[in-house]
């Protein structure tokens, strides 16, 4: 029955015209020619790229080419990080002509960073801001700040009513200011959130990303209940000069577009012992860092004596930012 | 009721409310703990730190600084020397009881100084501070001396509460450093004696919508 069928819609040859006849092609013979064609297409367009200098020179392309396949930074051994660093250190040299020094300090035992601001007394310049934005290499362009200083009238206590857009001489009358970053909450929503595991809380307190682990999807941010966290929209752009040379991986050194960054307390300065940029910048004296863990710490002073809140405490973050009044 | 009825009627409202609603309750206990977490972490951080290892870095020692007279709450501490930053210290160079010539002296006399301190209608003299008798030193009210240096002893008089909070660390900056010796900026590094509140100003910079 089946031969009927085929032989009765059987095409007859000779009425064909050559043009009209199926060219029948060997399957070997098709991907054979396919992959020699892409490899060759392939290899002209390396060379041609690498001739005109578009992927930069053959050593950064190779370093960065090995820096795409690094592990998260927690996975790291001590000698990977190392490796890491140079790599990073000798692409600025190569593709930015800078000398730049990324730091992988880790936390230390006794430590436990703790911060205090001051309400009477600041005064709204916003030099903390500033000084933040040049520390931390922060985007010039779309005017990225990790700390945002609110205007507030007398009585009121959220920064949700007050006005973070101000720009007018300071301090204006019935009025005091507020400033509010990433608090470095002890219970961190954001670490809970992300998919990847690309942001974790470090022993000595401060929540940090792994910028290249970090995929961009801003979990964190719809987590974070303080608006703590910055994503790059764009492609970060900072004046040459204005660029800070000593760097840390988990902190300031300089990110692409689609990561997610914060504030860090100053990771770079911090484990080193200095204050942060924002602390040290304020002219008022309204920011007050130190160790939580040293009982005779100016913090544990204002814990102590101050009359202290912090913000949305019914949410249970923990954040180690408290905000205090003469 | 019977035993029998009351068991097969109060299986279906244990069994969907009653356990659940046990659940919805104890669940809000790890967040009770939460508070445990970190404040008990920090009140039970009672041990003395020994200031210089508390990081793996080498805090260089500051220059022009004065250990100051009261303890804080870790031992002796140390703020900004005055008298260097003072450009023509020794005062009792030109104020003397002999006669003086000197170059400019017009120009280099501060008789231009606007005190502004104190009430508008009583204001605070030259004298309030300054000793007549020896003008190296300030004086207190009782008479003694107080050295620049010191000047935390001058404004304490007044202002007690901001020298209480300056000892403890409430008041005032600590200078570029948190962790090793505590070197604290003093009352006249940050306030200009004769006007010492901050005067308004223009922000440094401004901020866009962050949505």
């Amino acid at each position: 029955m089946a031969q009927n069928i085929f032989r009765s819609v059987k095409i007859d040859k000779e009425d064909l015209m050559d043009s009209d006849k199926p060219k029948k092609i060997n399957r070997r013979a098709f991907i054979k020619g396919a992959a020699s064609t892409a490899i060759a297409g392939g290899a002209a367009v390396t060379a041609g790229c690498k001739g005109k200098g578009l992927l930069g020179s053959s050593e950064a392309f190779a370093l960065e080419f090995q820096e795409y396949f690094k592990t998260h930074y927690r996975l790291m051994t001590q000698i990977e990080r190392e490796k890491t660093v140079s790599r990073l250190e000798r692409i600025a040299r190569l593709k930015q002509d800078m000398d730049i020094k990324i730091d992988t300090t880790g936390p230390s035992e006794k430590v436990l960073y703790g911060y205090a601001f001051n309400v009477t007394r600041c005064e709204g310049y916003m030099e903390c801001v500033q000084a933040c934005v040049k520390e931390n290499n922060l985007d010039r362009k779309s005017n990225t700040q990790y700390i945002r200083i609110f205007e507030m009238e007398h009585g009121q206590m959220s920064p949700d009513q007050g006005d973070g857009k101000y720009f007018h001489m300071v301090p204006k009358e019935g009025h005091f200011y507020m400033g509010v970053q990433c608090f470095q909450c002890d219970n961190p929503p954001c670490v809970k959130a992300c998919p990847t595991k690309a942001t974790w809380k470090e022993p000595d307190g401060i929540v940090v990303v792994d910028y290249d682990w970090c995929i961009g999807c801003r979990y964190c941010m719809a987590a974070c209940p303080y608006w703590g966290r910055r994503f790059n929209w764009n492609q970060p752009q900072i004046p040459r000069e204005e660029i800070t040379r000593k760097q840390h991986y988990l902190g300031n050194r300089q990110r692409v577009r689609g990561m997610v960054e914060k504030c860090t307390f100053c990771i770079q300065r911090t484990r080193k012992g200095k204050l942060t940029a924002c602390a040290e910048a304020c002219p008022t004296g309204a920011r007050v860092f130190g160790n939580l863990l040293d009982p005779d710490s100016e913090i544990r002073f204002v814990l102590e004596n101050k009359k202290v809140y912090r913000l949305k405490e019914d949410l249970g973050t923990e954040p180690k930012f408290w905000y205090f009044i003469d | 009721m019977k035993k029998s009825k009351l068991i097969r009627y109060s299986f279906y409202p244990i069994l969907f409310c009653l356990i659940p609603g046990v659940f919805i309750l104890f669940s809000c206990l790890p967040a009770f703990s939460g508070e445990a977490g970190l404040a008990s972490r920090i009140k039970n951080a009672t041990q003395k730190m020994d200031k210089k290892n508390q990081v793996e870095a080498s805090i260089p020692k500051m220059k022009h600084i004065i250990a100051v007279n009261v303890e804080d709450q870790g031992g002796t501490f140390f703020t900004k020397a005055r008298k260097v930053e003072i450009n023509r210290f020794k005062c009792s160079a030109c104020h003397n009881n002999k006669s003086v010539a000197i170059d400019n002296a017009a120009r280099i006399s501060h008789a231009d100084i606007q005190v502004v301190h104190g009430n508008k209608e009583k204001s605070l003299a030259c004298n309030t501070c300054h000793s007549e008798k020896d003008r190296d030193f300030l004086v207190a009210g009782e008479g003694t001396k107080i050295d620049f240096d010191h000047v935390y002893d001058m404004c304490g008089q007044c202002h007690f509460r901001q020298k209480k909070d300056w000892i403890g660390g409430a008041h005032g900056k600590r200078v570029t450093y948190w962790a090793g010796e505590r070197v604290v900026e003093n009352c006249t590094s940050c306030h200009n004696p004769h006007s010492p509140r901050f005067e308004k100003q223009w922000p440094k910079t401004y901020s866009v919508p962050l949505k």
